[in-house]
C-alpha cells in the first residue's frame, strides 16, 4: 500500500472553541489508483490532505491522533527536514488556485527548474532544459519560448497545467490534488482532467482527488471516500457507489444534483445545513438531516460497517439504504 | 411592543432602557447559534448598525474609560479654573526648576512658573488644535477622497494629482513660510495650516476604501433597486469605508498636537503669553537633566490625551463591525 | 409562446481601453457583448450558458440597467428601457431585479437582515405603506424559508445558502416580474444548491416570475430553464428549447461544451465521446473575423473566416420540423448526440 492513513484526528483551536475538523479518518491508496475524497465545505477533506502532506497550519491546527504511513514510514513521526525531502520528491500537491500557488515574481521556468536544482542538485542550465521538457509534457504550446513568462501571462487552464507540471516534476509516487479544476471552465476542466489521468497512467502514480463535484469523480476515480463532518461515511469502488449508495448522505448528494441527460422534476434537497464543527451532533453526525434517522442514530455513533470486502458505510441502516 | 417610528437612530435606542437590554440579551444567546433552531426570540424593535454599535459601546470599558478622559479634558479646556486657582502667567524666577512642594504638586519650570497650572491651562490650546485639526482633516479628506473614489473620472484624476503635490510639501518648511506671515496669536491659523496640509493623507485613504467598498455586489444590488447615489454613499459605502479613516485620524491627532509644539518651538505657532503643552514641552526639553518634572507633566498629559483618542477610535471602529460582536 | 415580457435586440457593450492619466486616448475596446438578441416570455425561464468571459454576466448587468449598452435595445413590455433616467428608470427597476452570485459580497455586512430586505421599501416608499414594512419583511423571510425572527441579525451570522435566500428575499420585495439570476448557486455546496434551486422554482410558480438564469453549469440550466441560449465571445451561438439544445445540438461549440460536462455516472465514461477543444478562447479585444468560434472549431473552412454565420435555423434543417430545426449560428451545422442517453434508473428520490 502506497499511502495508509489510520484514525487521523485534527482539531483547530479558535477563539470560540475547538473545531473538530477531522475525526478518525482511515483510508488507503495503492500505486496507480485514484481515490476521490468527496465532501462539501467543512467536511474535513482539505484538512485531511494538509495533515497528510504536513502543510497544516499548526497552530491553530493540531493533529491529536493518527498515523500516516507513506511507503512504510509514518510521516507524522518524521522530522520536518526529512518530511520536506519526501514532500515534492515523492509526495506532491496540486492546488485549486494556481495563480496564488505560483510565485508571481518568478518566471515559470525558474519555478519549475528550482525543483530540479533543490532536489536533484542540477545546474541551472540543465534545470531550465528539464523545465521546457515538462511544459511540453503538459502540452503548453510554444514551451521553449514561454518558459521565461510569468504566471500572470498564462490563462487559468495553462497555469493549472504548470501546477501539474510542477507536481509531477520529480515523478512522485503520490499526488494529492485539491479541487484541481474547480476554478476552470468546463471545456478547460475536461482538458486538464484528461491530462492528469493520462500522466497518472504513464507514471503509475497514486492520485488522491479532493473534490465536491460528483461528475468529476465519476469520470476519473477508482474508489470514493465520502466525507461528512470530519469522518468518512462511505467508502466504495466508484461503480458500486453510484449504482447503489450505502449511506443516506451519499444518496442525498446523488439525488440532489441536476442531471445533464434528463430534465428532472423537483430536486431532492437534503434538509438543513452541514454541522458546525464546534458542535457536531451526537451519535451519527448526519442524523439531524437524515430521512432515515431513528433513535439509535441520535445516541450511537455508527462504526464503518463492512458492506462488502472493499466497501464500507457508517450508517446503522446501511442495508435499508442499499435497498433504496 | 408595536412601534411605527424610524428603526434607526442611536438616541432612541439609548432611551429604551431595560426592555431593550432584555431583548438584546436574549438575542445575544440566539446569535451564538446561527442556523440553529431560532424563532423563540421576543419581538424586539428592529435594530440597525447604529443602535447596535451604541449598545455595544455602552458596555465597552475601553470606550467608557477613554470617553471619560476626553470629557475631563474638554471640561478643563473650557473651565481650567475648575481644578486650579493659580495663574499660568504668574511666574517667579527665584523658584525656577524647583521640584514638588505643598500647593505646587508638579513643581516649577525653567521660568519659575507652576507646572500644574500651566499643564491645566495648556489643555485648551493643545486639545483644540488636536481635535479641530483632526476633525477638519477627517471631514475635508473623507469628503473629497470619498467623492473622488465614488464618482471617479476627471475629478478623481485631478484630485489624485493634487494630493501628490501636497505630499511633496515639507510640513515644517511649509509652516515656517505660511505661518510667519500670520500675526494672530490664536490656534486657528495653526489649525488651518494643519488641515491644509493634512487632508491629502485622509483623502487618499478614504478614496481607496471607497473604491474597495464600491466594487461589492451589495452596491450593485442597491443600484439595481434604484437607490440614489447619496443613499448608496451614506448607507452602503460610508459605513464600510469609515474604519481606516477613523484609525488614521485618531493616530494623526497626536501628531497634530506634537506638530503644534514644533511650530511653537520654531516661533511660528502659538507665541507666549499663550499656553500650550507644546510650548511647555519644547521650553522644558533643554533642562531635562535638571528639571525632568517640567517636561514630564505636559508630556504625560499629551500622551494620555493621544491614547484616549486612539482607544476611542478603536472602540468605535470595532463597534461598527458586526463581525466582531 | 406567451406574450414576450422582455425583448432584447442587437445588444452591444464595448468597454473602451484607454491610455493616459488625465487625457485619455482610446486604444481599443473589450467587446464583452457583441450583438445579442433574445426574448423572454411571461413565466418563462431563459437559461444563458457559457464559459467565463463570454459576456453572460455583462448581459445580466445590462438587463438590470447597471450599465448602459453601447448599442441595441431592451424592451420591457414594449417599452424601451435602455435610455431611461430619473423617475422612469426607477419605476422600471421595480420590475427587473437581480440575484447575485456571491452571497458574501452581495449583502452589506453592516446592515441587519431587516434593513437589507426592507431597503427596497425605503427606496420605493409607494411599494408598501410605512407601517406595513416590518410585516412585509418578516413575510419575505418566511417566503424564502428563513425564520422571521432573524431580522436583527447580520449577514455574517448566516451560511452561504441562507445568505442567498436573503438576497432572493431582497430581490422579491418589490414584486418584480423578472428576476435576473447571475450564477445564483455556483458558490454554494451541492446539498444547499438543490435547496436554492427548488426555492427559485417554487417562487416562480407562486409569484408568476420570469427568470433570466445565467450559469456556467449546464446541468443546472437544463434543470431549471425552458429555453437555453449558449453564449460564446459576446454572442449567442445557439438557442432553443432545453431538448433542442441538450439532446439535438447543432452548433459545434454547444456540442463541445456538452461533451465536456462530467456526468455523475461512472458507467457512462467508457462509451462517451469527448470533444476536447484545442486552443484558448480568443481575447474579446480581438475577435476573429467571420465566425468567432472558427479558431477552435474542428469543422472550420474558408467560408467561416469570411462570412459571419447568422443566428437562424440552419439551411440543412430549414425544411424539417424535428428538434434539430432551431437557431444555430453555424455554416456547417449538423446534429450530433453528445449527452449520453441512459435508462432512467435511479430517478430522484
Amino acid at each position: 500500500m502506497l499511502l495508509e492513513v489510520r484514525d487521523l484526528h485534527v482539531e483547530f483551536r479558535t477563539r470560540d472553541g475547538v473545531a473538530r475538523a477531522v475525526n478518525g479518518v482511515s483510508c488507503q491508496v495503492a500505486a496507480g489508483e485514484t481515490l476521490a475524497v468527496l465532501g462539501e465545505s467543512g467536511s474535513g477533506k482539505s484538512v485531511t490532505a494538509q495533515a497528510v502532506l504536513g502543510i497544516l497550519d499548526m497552530p491553530p491546527g493540531r493533529i491529536t491522533a493518527g498515523e500516516v504511513f507513506f511507503r512504510g514510514r509514518d510521516l507524522l513521526k518524521l522530522k520536518e527536514d526529512e518530511r520536506r525531502r519526501v514532500r515534492g520528491a515523492e509526495l506532491a500537491m496540486i492546488f485549486q488556485d494556481a495563480l496564488s500557488a505560483l510565485n508571481p515574481v518568478l518566471s515559470v521556468g525558474d519555478q519549475l527548474g528550482e525543483m530540479f536544482v533543490v532536489h536533484r542538485g542540477m545546474s541551472k542550465r540543465d534545470a531550465r532544459a528539464r523545465a521546457v521538457e515538462l511544459m511540453e509534457r503538459v502540452r503548453i504550446p510554444g514551451a521553449a519560448q514561454r518558459v521565461r513568462d510569468y504566471p500572470h501571462q498564462f490563462s487559468g487552464g495553462m497555469r493549472q497545467r504548470i501546477m501539474i507540471a510542477m507536481a509531477l516534476a520529480l515523478e512522485p509516487a503520490l499526488v494529492i490534488a485539491d479541487e484541481p479544476t474547480t476554478a476552470l471552465d468546463v471545456t478547460v476542466q475536461a482538458q486538464v482532467m484528461d491530462l492528469l489521468a493520462e500522466l497518472q497512467r504513464a507514471y503509475t502514480m497514486g492520485l488522491v482527488l479532493i473534490t465536491h463535484d460528483l461528475g468529476v469523480v465519476a469520470d476519473v476515480a477508482d474508489r470514493i471516500a465520502v466525507m461528512y463532518a470530519g469522518r468518512i461515511v462511505e467508502s466504495a469502488p466508484v461503480h458500486a457507489l453510484y449504482k447503489a449508495p450505502a449511506h443516506p448522505y451519499t444518496r442525498g448528494l446523488l439525488d440532489s444534483i441536476p442531471r445533464l441527460d434528463r430534465k428532472g422534476r423537483e430536486l431532492y434537497a437534503i434538509k438543513g445545513l452541514p454541522p458546525n464543527l464546534m458542535r457536531i451532533p451526537s451519535g451519527c453526525a448526519f442524523h439531524p438531516r437524515c430521512p432515515m434517522a431513528r433513535d439509535v442514530c441520535r445516541t450511537d455513533e455508527p462504526p464503518l460497517h463492512a458492506v462488502d470486502e472493499d466497501r464500507g458505510s457508517a450508517c446503522h441502516f446501511w442495508r435499508e439504504c442499499l435497498d433504496g | 411592543m408595536p412601534e411605527q417610528h424610524e428603526p434607526d437612530g442611536a438616541v432612541s435606542a439609548a432611551g429604551m432602557g431595560g426592555a431593550m437590554d432584555l431583548a438584546a440579551a436574549e438575542a445575544a444567546t440566539l446569535e451564538r447559534t446561527p442556523g440553529g433552531p431560532g424563532g423563540a426570540g421576543p419581538r424586539g424593535r428592529p435594530r440597525s448598525l447604529w443602535s447596535d454599535a451604541w449598545r455595544d459601546l455602552r458596555r465597552n470599558p475601553v470606550f467608557l474609560g477613554s470617553a471619560l478622559v476626553i470629557l475631563f479634558l474638554v471640561l478643563i479646556s473650557l473651565w481650567p479654573s475648575l481644578i486650579t486657582s493659580g495663574n499660568p502667567l504668574t511666574c517667579d524666577l527665584a523658584k525656577a526648576q524647583e521640584g514638588s512642594q505643598p500647593g505646587h504638586p508638579f513643581g516649577f519650570d525653567g521660568q519659575g512658573c507652576d507646572v500644574y497650572t500651566r499643564t491645566v491651562y495648556g489643555a485648551r490650546a493643545s486639545v483644540t488644535v488636536g481635535v479641530c485639526a483632526t476633525l477638519g482633516v477627517a471631514v475635508l479628506g473623507s469628503v473629497l477622497g470619498g467623492l473622488a473614489g465614488f464618482f471617479g473620472g476627471l475629478g478623481d484624476a485631478v484630485l489624485s494629482r493634487l494630493t501628490d503635490v501636497f505630499f511633496a510639501i515639507p510640513v515644517v518648511l511649509g509652516g515656517l513660510v505660511l505661518l510667519s506671515v500670520v500675526t494672530s496669536n490664536t490656534v486657528w491659523p495653526v489649525v488651518g495650516f494643519m488641515v491644509l496640509l493634512g487632508w491629502p493623507q485622509i483623502s487618499r485613504i478614504a478614496r481607496g476604501a471607497v473604491i474597495t467598498a464600491r466594487q461589492n455586489d451589495y452596491v450593485q444590488a442597491a443600484r439595481a433597486l434604484g437607490a440614489s447615489p447619496a443613499r448608496i454613499l451614506l448607507r452602503h459605502i460610508a459605513p464600510n469605508a469609515v474604519a481606516p479613516v477613523i484609525v488614521v485620524a485618531t493616530i494623526a491627532l497626536g501628531t497634530y498636537i506634537a506638530l503644534e509644539a514644533t511650530l511653537s518651538y520654531l516661533g511660528v505657532g502659538l507665541k507666549p503669553p499663550s499656553v500650550s503643552w507644546g510650548i511647555d514641552i519644547s521650553a522644558a526639553s533643554p533642562y531635562i537633566r535638571n528639571a525632568p518634572h517640567a517636561l514630564l507633566w505636559p508630556s504625560g498629559a499629551l500622551a494620555i490625551t493621544v491614547l484616549a483618542f486612539i482607544m476611542l477610535g478603536d472602540a468605535v471602529r470595532d463597534a461598527l463591525d458586526p463581525r466582531l460582536r | 409562446m406567451a406574450e414576450p415580457i422582455l425583448e432584447v435586440s442587437g445588444l452591444v457593450k464595448h468597454y473602451p481601453l484607454t491610455r493616459g492619466i488625465l487625457f485619455k486616448k482610446q486604444t481599443g475596446a473589450v467587446k464583452a457583448v457583441d450583438g445579442v438578441d433574445f426574448t423572454l416570455a411571461k413565466g418563462e425561464t431563459l437559461g444563458l450558458v457559457g464559459e467565463s468571459g463570454c459576456g453572460k454576466s455583462t448581459v445580466a448587468r445590462l438587463l438590470c440597467n447597471l450599465e448602459r449598452p453601447t448599442a441595441g435595445s431592451i424592451r420591457f413590455k414594449g417599452e424601451e428601457i435602455t435610455r431611461l433616467s430619473g423617475r422612469a428608470l426607477k419605476a422600471v427597476r421595480r420590475n427587473i431585479q437581480m440575484v447575485f452570485q456571491d452571497p458574501y459580497t452581495s449583502l452589506n455586512p453592516r446592515m441587519t437582515v431587516g434593513d437589507i430586505i426592507g431597503e427596497p421599501f425605503e427606496i420605493h416608499p409607494e411599494a408598501a405603506p410605512r407601517g406595513d414594512r416590518r410585516r412585509r419583511v418578516r413575510e419575505l423571510l418566511d417566503v424564502v424559508g428563513l425564520d422571521p425572527e432573524y431580522v436583527n441579525r447580520y449577514p455574517h451570522q448566516f451560511s452561504g445558502g441562507q445568505r442567498q435566500r436573503i438576497g432572493i428575499a431582497r430581490g422579491l420585495a418589490l414584486r418584480p416580474e423578472i428576476i435576473v439570476a447571475d450564477e445564483p448557486v455556483s458558490a454554494l455546496d451541492v446539498s444547499v444548491q438543490a435547496q436554492v434551486i427548488n426555492l427559485l422554482e417554487r417562487l416562480q410558480a407562486e409569484f408568476d416570475l420570469s427568470y433570466v438564469f445565467i450559469a456556467h453549469d449546464l446541468s443546472i440550466v437544463r434543470h431549471i430553464a425552458d429555453r437555453v441560449g449558449v453564449m460564446y465571445l459576446g454572442r449567442i451561438v445557439e438557442t432553443g428549447s432545453d431538448t433542442q439544445i441538450y439532446d439535438h445540438p447543432t452548433h459545434p461549440y454547444t456540442q463541445a461544451l456538452l461533451s465536456a460536462v462530467p456526468v455523475p455516472d461512472p458507467a457512462a465514461r467508457e462509451h462517451r465521446e469527448r470533444i476536447i477543444l484545442t486552443g484558448e478562447v480568443p481575447s474579446p479585444t480581438d475577435i476573429p473575423s467571420g465566425c468567432r468560434f472558427r479558431t477552435r472549431c474542428w469543422k472550420a473552412r474558408e467560408r467561416c473566416a469570411l462570412e459571419v454565420p447568422a443566428l437562424a435555423v440552419p439551411e440543412a434543417f430549414r425544411h424539417t420540423s424535428g428538434p434539430a430545426a432551431h437557431d444555430s449560428a453555424c455554416h456547417f451545422a449538423e446534429e450530433k448526440q453528445v449527452v449520453p442517453v441512459e435508462e432512467h434508473g435511479n430517478g430522484p428520490g
